[in-house]
């Protein structure tokens, strides 16, 4: 694996998958761990709120983080032949399309 | 303690967005010759020189965001849901969801700017700033507007 050539890959990989990922775990609500503010607890995977409400929001993230992480370093140890062809476009149309993603799942705020 | 953060929040918050605007600006509307005006002097900034500052400064912007945000979820957004605020309450949510979009391309942004800036990913880096930098304007507002509207509960 040369490093210097790896990072694009990495990159890129990384941003796909962390957008996916992200979009995923709110919507399935696949967090990794629980915060609880009013108790300041943390807990592991799902957890329902006990007093006041639950946080999920930095589990996604870390959910999300985990996969970008693993799946970025796994596309570094793939042949450079096959790498050449990933566009660097990915980056940014795949996290654009999540946030558009948000906005329509996120339409009820708006329209009631 | 949560006042001095929010302020600290907010002050490195508009030190981002005046980074990613200038750096914006002059990516999208390179000046050519030597600027004499404001605008001109603006749009020929070296977009390079911001990379590492905005992708600090993001960091830590993103991260005091989420020290401060449970004191958001314990104390404004009840009172926005009680009130019936949806709109408010929408546009918060949108802001959580494009700040973590945004972490997640931090290592391309900061990739395809470094120097010696290769001309085939002028487009990529392009629209990787401009998405960061609708990023940061609409998380600024929407902090803002909430700000407004709840205050500091002092």
């Amino acid at each position: 694996m040369n490093t210097s050539r790896s990072f694009p890959v990495f990159a890129v990989v990384f941003a796909v998958v962390w957008a996916v990922t992200y979009v995923i775990a709110v919507q399935k609500n696949y967090a990794l761990f629980t915060y609880h503010p009013a108790l300041e607890e943390f807990g592991l995977l799902v957890e329902k709120p006990k007093e006041g409400p639950a946080m999920y929001w930095y589990g996604w993230l870390a959910t999300a983080g985990i996969a970008a992480l693993a799946a970025g370093l796994i596309a570094c140890f793939v042949p450079e032949r096959v790498t050449q062809r990933l566009w660097s476009g990915w980056s940014w149309t795949i996290p654009l399309g999540v946030m558009l993603v948000f906005g329509y799942l996120l339409k009820g705020y708006f329209l009631r | 303690m949560i006042v001095a953060l929010l302020i600290i929040h907010a002050l490195l918050a508009v030190t981002l967005l005046g980074a990613i605007t200038h750096q914006t600006i002059s990516v999208w509307l390179p000046m050519r010759k030597t600027a004499g005006s404001f605008v001109g002097r603006m749009r020929s900034v070296p977009a390079g020189s911001y990379v590492n500052a905005i992708i600090v400064l993001y960091l830590i912007t993103a991260i005091l965001g989420g020290i401060i945000y449970p004191e958001y979820r314990l104390s404004i957004r009840v009172v926005l849901q009680q009130l019936r605020l949806n709109v408010p309450n929408g546009l918060f949510e949108l802001k959580e969801h494009f700040v973590a979009v945004g972490l997640g391309m931090l290592p391309a942004y900061w990739y395809f700017w470094r120097q010696p800036l290769a001309n085939d990913y002028a487009r990529t880096r392009a629209v990787l700033t401009a998405i960061l930098a609708f990023i940061v304007w609409w998380s600024f507002l929407v902090g803002h507007i909430l700000n407004n509207i709840r205050g500091f509960e002092v």
